[in-house]
């Protein structure tokens, strides 16, 4: 074999990871766009230029990168099933493991949120979407930054590799 | 499929209904709940659980496309994002064992 077992699935941890940054980075521009809107370009900082994003052109990248990162924690979830979860318990880190449990519930209810979410956003234009549009991408950005940090921190529980 | 998915995986997991078990240390799939068998590890539901969500939240979405715009209208568009809020603290409820064990 190529590479070991071991690192064929930490392999895909940190593809599961990065697909995860590319989502939060998306996200939280739209989100950012949409609580406050830039009106005019002018001379702008930093933040102004995080909020000038073209907010509608991110839609389909968030769906396709949630639905892909979804997939990816779907297939490492087998693994972390067996060789973390168990230790994790065994440990005592009840409060962490419950922290995932609920993960794999935002996670899911973010994935079937993303229908609504994208068809906001595909009419952009629509005035009576706006107030859906606007809460649907917080809401989603919420979600997101959520799993990222109960993911980050349960990765750093047993560290890199053990 | 937004408003009717958040309300289903409530129920899913309340009732612990998913369409399927999978048992990962035999990769093993038995359709419906099935309890982890002795000497084969853990099993897991949540993968039955998304499966039901996602056949009967696409029916129902498909459905709902037919439906008459006058019927559509009368629809609170803000039950799309409200439902998911409500669900959250209800499933952070149904893992209470986790956070009060000792």
């Amino acid at each position: 074999m190529l590479i070991s077992v071991n690192t064929f699935w930490t392999i895909l941890l940190i593809i599961h990871g990065l697909l995860a940054v590319a989502l939060l980075g998306a996200l939280t521009h739209q989100a950012v766009a949409v609580l406050m809107p830039v009106r005019q370009a002018a001379a702008a900082g930093f933040v102004t230029r995080f909020r000038a994003v073209p907010a509608a052109g991110y839609a389909t990248a968030v769906c396709v990168l949630w639905i892909l990162t979804f997939l990816m924690g779907a297939w490492i979830y087998t693994k972390y099933r067996i060789y973390v979860r168990i230790p994790i318990e065994q440990a005592g880190y009840w409060k962490t493991q419950g922290f995932f449990d609920l993960k794999e519930h935002v996670a899911t209810l973010g994935l079937v949120t993303l229908p609504a979410y994208w068809y906001f956003w595909k009419n952009a234009h629509n005035p009576d979407y706006d107030i859906a549009r606007k809460v649907v991408t917080v809401l989603i950005a919420t979600m997101c930054w959520f799993l990222f940090l109960v993911g980050h921190v349960l990765n750093n529980v047993r560290g890199f590799g053990s | 499929m937004a408003i009717t998915s958040p309300v289903m995986y409530v129920i899913c997991v309340l009732l612990n209904l998913p369409l399927f078990t999978f048992h990962p240390a035999t990769n093993r799939f038995a359709w419906g709940w099935e309890a982890a068998r002795s000497g084969e590890g853990p099993a897991m539901y949540w993968y039955g659980w998304v499966a039901t969500v996602l056949i009967v939240g696409l029916i129902v979405g498909i459905v709902a496309t037919m439906l008459p715009a006058s019927v559509t209208r009368k629809i609170p568009l803000a039950l799309v994002w409200l439902l998911p809020m409500l669900a959250i603290p209800i499933m952070a409820y149904t893992l209470m064992p986790f956070w009060t064990h000792p």
